[in-house]
C-alpha cells in the first residue's frame, strides 16, 4: 500500500483549495475579521500539502509510481493527465512546497501592513499548484498548460500593487513575453500530435529515438518547444519581463526567481530528446543559454536595483542551466536548479527585509548595514557562495560538474559568468553591508520574527547542501575537485569576488564607479536596450497595423457600405424631382420603358436574324 | 419533445402582458426562461449519445403545397446550443434592470427572441427555419431601437438591413437548391443536392455562405455588428453576440457543410483564409478601440474566424471544436458584455482612457474587476477556463488539414491576450480618481448572472468532457460525409492496388 504516492496528485489541490477558501475574505469580510486569516489558511494548507509529499517521497524513492487521469476525449484525441512520481519529481515538489511554506511565512511579515493578504495568498496558491502540477506531470501537453496558469499568476502577483504605473506596465510586459513563449510552444505541442501521436514524455523520449524525421520540421518543431522555456526562463530576447517583474512584492519575487523561472528549464529538460532531433535546435539552445548568461550577467553588474541585480543574475543562471541541457548535462541542470533555487531564495529573503524598512532598493543608497542586521548580513554572504562556485556550498558541485563537461570555449563563457557573478554579489554586499552609514540606514533593525524565521531556516538548509546532495546521492565522484576546470572555477569565484570586493569595500576608490566610456556602461545599464529593441519591432508593427487596420475598417470597409446608402438616398432625392403631374411625361417614360422591355423580349429573335 | 421550447417563452411573453405588475415582470420572465431552461437540460439528459442522427424528431403535414411542414428535431449540433440559448435569455432579463423603462415590453421580447431562435435551430425544414431566422429580427430590431444607446437608430437600421440581406440570400440560396435539385419539398432530409451540377451548387453555397457570413459576421460583411453590439443595450448585446451570431455558425456548419460536403471541401482553403483573415482583422481591430465594448465586440469577430477555420478544415475533431468554440464564445462574450454593462452603468463610461483602478476594493468594483479579469483570460484562452478548450481542441483538430492557417490562428490568439490586458490594465489597474469615484453600490442582480456564468466557465474548462460529449456522433457524420469523395478515392487506389 502506498496511500501517500498514490494519491500524490492531489497534492496541487491543497493549493487550489486554499486559494478558493480565501475568496470568502472578500472586501465584505475583511472589515470584520482583518485579511489575516486568509493568509494563515493558505499557510496551513501548504504545510499539509509538504507533509504530504515528504511521506510521498519516502514511498517512491526507490520506486516510481505511473498514475493516469483521462482529462479530455474528443473525436480521436484523448488527453489524460499522466503523473510520474518519482523521486525526481517528488523532490521537486518537496522544494516547491518548501519554498512556498517559508515564503508564506515571510509574507506575513513582508505584507503586514497591506489589505491584499487575501488575494496575495491566493495568487501564491494559483504558483503553488502550478508549480507543484508541473513538476508532477509527465505530459507535455499539461506542462503547456501549467505554464500558462503560471504566466497568469505572474501578470496578476506582478500586478499586485497595481495603483502604480510601473506596476501596470511591469505586470503588461510580463504577461505578453512570457505569453509568446508559451504560444509559440503551444505551436510545437499542437505539431508534435500528430507526428508522434502521443504526449506523455516518456513515450515521446522513446520515439525520439527511434523517428526518422524531416530535418525541416524537426528544426521548426525543436525551435518551437525552446522558445517556450525561453520565455519562461527570461532567456535573451524574451528576458526583459523579469527584470519589470521587480515591481511586485518581494515574497512573490523569491518564488518567481527561485523556482517559477526554473520550471521553464525544467520542461525544457523533459523535452531535450525532441530538441536532439535537430542539430540547429541544440546549438540554438546552448547560444541562446550562452549569450543569455554572460549578456545578462554583465548587465546585473551595472544595475543600481538590488532587485534587479538578482533578476539577471537569475537570467544568467538558467543561461547557464541551457548550456548544461543543450551539452546533454541534464542530470547536473537538475542539481544545479537545486541548490541554485535554495540559494537565490536566501539572497533575496536576506535583502527583502532591507527593502522593507529601509524602504530604498538603490543600492547606492545603503550601507554600514554589517552592525545593523547581521543576521541579514550572514543569510546574504552564505546565499551568495552557494550561489558561485566556492566549495564545497551549494552551486560549486553542479557547477564544477557542468564545467568539466564543455568544450574550451563554453567552459570560458562559464568561468566569464561565474566570475561577473561572483563579483557582482561582491559589489552588492559592499554597497549594503560595508561602507559608511548612510541617511537611509541610520535605523535598520531586523524584522519581524516571521522574516527572519524563514532566512535562519534556508540559511541552515544552505550550509547543509553538501550533505543534504551527499544523502541524495546526487554528489559527484571527489575526484572532480582536482580536475583543472574545477580548480579554474574557484578561482574564477576567488578573483571576482576579490575585485568586487577590493572595488566596493575600499574607501580609496570613489562610487559610483564609472567606466572610461560610458557607452558601455549605459548599454549594460539599460539591459541592452531590449525595451527600446522591442519598442521599434513588435510593438511598433502591432501598434502601427492595428490602426491601419483600425482605419481601413472605418473608411473602407464601413465606407463602402455607408457610400451605398448615401448614393440609394441621392438617387431617391434625384428621382423624386420627375413626380411633376404632368401626364405627357409619364406617357414618355412608358413608351420608353415599352420599348426597352420590348428589345429585351425580342433579343432572341434580332440575334436570329442577324446571323442570316 | 421539442415544441415545449417554442411554446413555452411564447406563452410567458404573452403571460407577461397579462400580467398586471409591470414592477414584476422579470418573476414571469424569470420563471419561463427556467422552464424552458430545465427543458431543455432534460433533453440533454434523454439524448442518446450514440446515436449521430437526428432525435426528438417531430413531423406534421402542414401546407403541402408549399412544401412548408412542422419538421423539428435536433442532434449534437442544434441541442447545446438551445441549452445556450435559454441560459442566455435568463441572464439577459436580469441584466442591467435597474431604472429599465417599459420593462414589460422588454422582458416580452426577450422571451420572443428566445422563441425564435429555439424555432431555427429546431426546424428541419428550409422555408420553416426561414420563417424562424427572420422573425427573430423583429423583436432584436425593436430592443436595439427602443433600449439602445445614442445612436441606436443608425444602429438598428443597419442591423436590419444587413440581416435582411442575410436572410435574402438565404432564401435565395434554399430556393435555388430545392428547385434546382428537383427536391420534392423543402424538408432538409428530401433534398437532393446530389442531382445538381458543381457550377450550380458552387453558386448556392456561395449565397448561403454570404448570408450566413454576414450573421456570424465574417471579414468584411461585419460592419454592422460593432455598431450594433456597441449601441445594444447590455441585456440586448448579450443575446446578438451570444446567441444570435450562432445561427450564422450554425447555418455555415448545418447548411454549407451538411448539404454540400464535395463543394465545401473544394473552397475549404479559401474558407480557411477568409476565417484567418476575421481573426487577425478582429484582433488588431479591437487593439486600436478607445471604447471597452467596441473592444469586446471586435473581439467576437476574431472569434468567430475561429469557427470558420474549424468548420472549414471539417475533421471530426475541428467540427467538434467549432461547435465547442460557438458554446464557449457564447458564454464568455455574454460575460463580458454584462461585466462592461456593470462597469458602463456604474461609471457612466465607456472609455478606456478615463476609466482606471476599478480594482480598488473598498470603492471600487473589486468583484466585476476580478471577474473581468477572469473573462478577458478565458477568452484569450488561458487554461483552466472554457475557451481554451474549444480553441485547443479547434487548433489540434484543424492543424492536420490547414497547418500554415492554424499556426497563424495560434500567434493571433496572443493578439487576443494583447487587448485584453489592455483593457484590463486601463479599467481595472491603475489608481482609481477619487475626485469622481462616488459609485452607486451594486445591486445582487449586477453579480448573481456574472457569477453563474463564471462558474460554468470555469466547470467546464476543468471537465472539458461535459461540453464536448454532446456532439461528438453529430460531428463524426458530418465529417463522414465531407470526407466521403477522399475516402472513396483512397478506397478506389487501394483496390487498384490489391493484385
Amino acid at each position: 500500500m502506498n496511500p501517500f504516492s498514490q494519491s500524490v496528485w492531489f497534492v496541487p489541490l491543497y493549493a487550489v483549495l486554499g486559494a478558493l477558501l480565501t475568496l470568502l475574505w472578500s472586501p465584505g469580510l475583511i472589515r470584520r475579521s482583518g485579511p489575516r486569516p486568509a493568509g494563515y489558511v493558505n499557510l496551513v494548507l501548504t504545510v499539509s500539502g509538504l507533509v504530504h509529499s515528504l511521506f510521498a517521497l519516502r514511498e517512491v524513492w526507490s520506486e516510481p509510481v505511473y498514475l493516469s487521469v483521462p482529462w479530455l476525449h474528443a473525436a480521436n484525441l484523448d488527453i489524460t493527465f499522466d503523473v510520474e512520481a518519482s523521486a525526481v519529481t517528488v523532490g521537486a515538489l518537496v522544494v516547491i512546497l518548501g519554498l512556498n511554506a517559508l515564503t508564506q511565512i515571510y509574507a506575513i511579515a513582508y505584507l503586514e501592513m497591506d489589505w491584499g493578504w487575501a488575494r496575495f495568498y491566493a495568487l501564491l496558491a494559483l504558483f503553488e499548484a502550478g508549480m507543484s502540477a508541473l513538476a508532477l506531470t509527465n505530459s507535455l501537453f499539461f506542462s503547456y498548460v501549467m505554464l500558462e496558469i503560471l504566466t497568469l499568476g505572474t501578470y496578476l502577483l506582478i500586478g499586485f500593487w497595481f495603483n502604480q504605473s510601473l506596476v501596470v506596465t511591469g505586470a503588461r510586459d510580463g504577461f505578453l513575453t512570457k505569453r509568446v513563449g508559451d504560444l509559440v510552444l503551444l505551436m510545437g505541442v499542437v505539431a508534435l500530435y500528430p507526428l508522434a501521436g502521443t504526449w506523455n514524455y516518456d513515450e515521446l523520449a522513446v520515439w525520439a529515438s527511434n523517428v526518422n524525421l524531416d530535418p525541416k520540421v524537426a528544426t521548426l518543431l525543436g525551435l518551437a518547444l525552446l522558445i517556450g522555456p525561453v520565455g519562461k526562463c527570461a532567456q535573451f530576447p524574451l528576458q526583459l519581463w523579469l527584470d519589470e517583474a521587480m515591481e511586485g512584492p518581494v515574497p512573490a519575487t523569491v518564488l518567481r526567481n527561485a523556482v517559477v523561472v526554473s520550471m521553464g528549464a525544467w520542461v525544457l529538460i523533459k523535452v531535450q530528446p525532441i530538441l536532439q532531433l535537430s542539430p540547429i535546435a541544440v546549438n540554438a539552445e546552448i547560444a541562446i543559454g550562452a549569450f543569455t548568461a554572460v549578456s545578462c550577467a554583465a548587465i546585473g553588474l551595472a544595475q543600481v536595483d538590488i532587485k534587479r541585480v538578482f533578476s539577471y543574475a537569475t537570467s544568467s543562471y538558467l543561461g547557464i542551466v541551457f548550456v548544461a541541457v543543450g551539452t546533454g548535462q541534464s542530470e547536473a541542470a537538475l542539481m544545479l536548479l537545486l541548490t541554485y533555487a535554495i540559494a537565490m531564495a536566501l539572497m533575496i529573503m536576506s535583502v527583502g527585509g532591507i527593502v522593507l524598512n529601509n524602504i530604498a532598493q538603490d543600492i547606492t543608497f545603503l550601507g554600514g548595514l554589517w552592525s545593523r542586521r547581521p543576521i541579514s548580513g550572514i543569510c546574504y554572504v552564505v546565499g551568495a557562495l552557494s550561489l558561485v562556485a566556492v566549495p564545497p556550498l551549494g552551486c560549486f558541485w553542479g557547477l564544477a560538474t557542468i564545467a568539466n563537461g564543455l568544450s574550451p570555449f563554453l567552459l570560458a563563457v562559464l568561468l566569464l559568468v561565474n566570475g561577473i557573478t561572483a563579483c557582482s554579489l561582491a559589489r552588492v554586499f559592499g554597497q549594503l553591508f560595508a561602507g559608511p552609514v548612510t541617511d537611509w540606514t541610520r535605523r535598520s533593525p531586523e524584522g519581524l520574527w516571521a522574516l527572519v524565521l524563514p532566512m535562519m531556516a534556508l540559511l541552515g538548509i544552505a550550509l547543509h547542501m553538501p550533505l543534504i546532495l551527499a544523502f541524495l546521492g546526487l554528489l559527484p565522484e571527489l575526484s572532480l575537485l582536482t580536475e583543472p576546470a574545477t580548480l579554474l572555477m574557484v578561482l574564477s569565484s576567488a578573483v571576482g569576488g576579490g575585485l568586487g570586493l577590493f572595488l566596493y569595500t575600499s574607501p580609496t576608490i570613489s562610487k559610483p564607479i564609472v567606466l572610461p566610456v560610458p557607452a558601455v556602461q549605459d548599454f549594460f545599464a539599460y539591459d541592452l536596450y531590449t525595451a527600446k529593441l522591442y519598442k521599434v519591432t513588435v510593438v511598433a508593427v502591432v501598434g502601427i497595423v492595428a490602426k491601419v487596420i483600425d482605419w481601413c475598417d472605418r473608411v473602407v470597409v464601413d465606407g463602402a457600405i455607408n457610400l451605398v446608402g448615401l448614393l440609394t438616398l441621392a438617387s431617391g432625392q434625384t428621382l423624386k424631382y420627375n413626380t411633376t403631374g404632368q401626364v405627357q411625361f409619364y406617357a414618355l417614360s412608358i413608351l420608353i420603358g415599352t420599348i426597352v422591355l420590348g428589345l429585351i423580349l425580342s433579343f432572341p429573335i434580332l440575334a436570329a436574324f442577324s446571323q442570316l | 419533445m421539442l415544441t415545449p421550447l417554442l411554446v413555452i417563452p411564447l406563452i410567458g411573453a404573452i403571460a407577461i402582458v397579462l400580467y398586471p405588475d409591470a414592477k414584476k415582470s422579470w418573476v414571469v420572465a424569470t420563471v419561463f426562461c427556467l422552464l424552458s431552461f430545465g427543458w431543455s437540460l432534460y433533453l440533454l439528459s434523454q439524448f442518446d449519445l450514440s446515436f449521430g442522427g437526428l432525435q426528438f424528431v417531430e413531423f406534421h403535414q402542414w401546407v403541402e403545397p408549399l412544401g412548408l411542414n412542422y419538421s423539428f428535431g435536433v442532434d449534437g449540433l442544434s441541442l447545446p446550443l438551445l441549452v445556450l440559448n435559454s441560459l442566455l435569455s435568463a441572464i439577459a432579463i436580469h441584466t442591467n434592470r435597474k431604472d429599465l423603462e417599459r420593462s414589460r415590453f422588454h422582458d416580452s421580447l426577450i422571451l420572443l427572441v428566445n422563441a425564435g431562435i429555439a424555432g431555427a435551430l429546431i426546424a428541419q425544414n428550409l422555408l420553416l427555419f426561414v420563417i424562424f431566422y427572420e422573425l427573430e429580427l423583429i423583436p432584436f430590431y425593436l430592443m436595439i431601437a427602443i433600449w439602445g444607446g445614442k445612436n441606436r437608430g443608425y444602429a438598428s437600421t443597419k442591423f436590419l438591413l444587413y440581416t435582411a440581406v442575410s436572410g435574402l440570400l438565404v432564401i435565395a440560396g434554399f430556393l435555388g437548391t430545392t428547385f434546382l435539385s428537383g427536391s420534392p419539398s423543402f424538408e432538409i432530409a428530401d433534398l437532393q443536392v446530389q442531382n445538381l451540377d458543381s457550377v450550380p451548387k458552387l453558386l448556392l453555397l456561395t449565397a448561403l455562405l454570404l448570408g450566413f457570413g454576414i450573421k456570424t459576421p465574417l471579414v468584411p460583411l461585419h460592419t454592422w455588428m460593432p455598431d450594433t453590439y456597441v449601441e445594444a443595450s447590455p441585456a440586448t448585446a448579450i443575446l446578438l453576440g451570444g446567441i444570435l451570431a450562432k445561427l450564422g455558425t450554425y447555418g455555415l456548419l448545418r447548411f454549407g457543410l451538411q448539404l454540400f460536403p464535395d463543394t465545401w471541401e473544394l473552397i475549404a482553403p479559401v474558407l480557411a483564409v477568409v476565417g484567418t483573415v476575421s481573426v487577425i482583422y478582429g484582433a488588431m481591430n479591437a487593439i486600436a478601440q478607445q471604447d471597452i465594448k467596441r473592444m469586446v465586440a471586435y473581439s467576437s469577430i476574431g472569434h468567430m474566424g475561429y469557427i470558420l477555420v474549424a468548420a472549414a478544415a471539417g475533421t471530426e475533431l475541428s467540427v467538434q471544436g467549432a461547435i465547442a468554440q460557438m458554446l464557449a464564445h457564447g458564454m464568455i462574450l455574454a460575460l463580458l458584455f454584462f461585466l462592461v454593462g456593470v462597469v458602463e452603468k456604474t461609471t457612466g463610461t465607456r472609455d478606456r482612457s478615463v476609466l482606471n483602478g476599478l480594482m480598488n476594493p473598498i470603492r471600487g468594483l473589486p468583484l466585476t474587476s476580478g471577474l473581468l479579469i477572469l473573462a478577458g483570460m478565458a477568452s484569450a484562452g488561458i487554461p483552466g477556463l472554457v475557451g481554451f478548450t474549444a480553441e485547443f481542441v479547434v487548433f489540434q483538430g484543424s492543424f492536420a488539414t490547414f497547418p500554415i492557417p492554424t499556426l497563424i490562428c495560434i500567434i493571433s490568439s496572443g493578439l487576443t491576450a494583447v487587448y485584453f490586458v489592455i483593457l484590463i490594465n486601463r479599467t481595472c489597474f491603475g489608481k482609481l480618481d477619487n475626485a469622481s469615484a462616488y459609485y452607486d453600490r451594486l445591486e445582487v442582480n449586477d453579480r448573481w448572472p456574472a457569477l453563474v456564468l463564471t462558474a460554468i466557465v470555469l466547470f467546464l474548462g476543468i471537465q472539458p468532457n461535459w461540453l464536448l460529449r454532446w456532439m461528438e456522433p453529430t460531428t463524426t457524420s458530418l465529417a463522414i460525409e465531407l470526407h466521403r469523395p477522399a475516402i472513396a478515392r483512397v478506397a478506389a487506389i487501394d483496390t487498384i492496388h490489391q493484385p
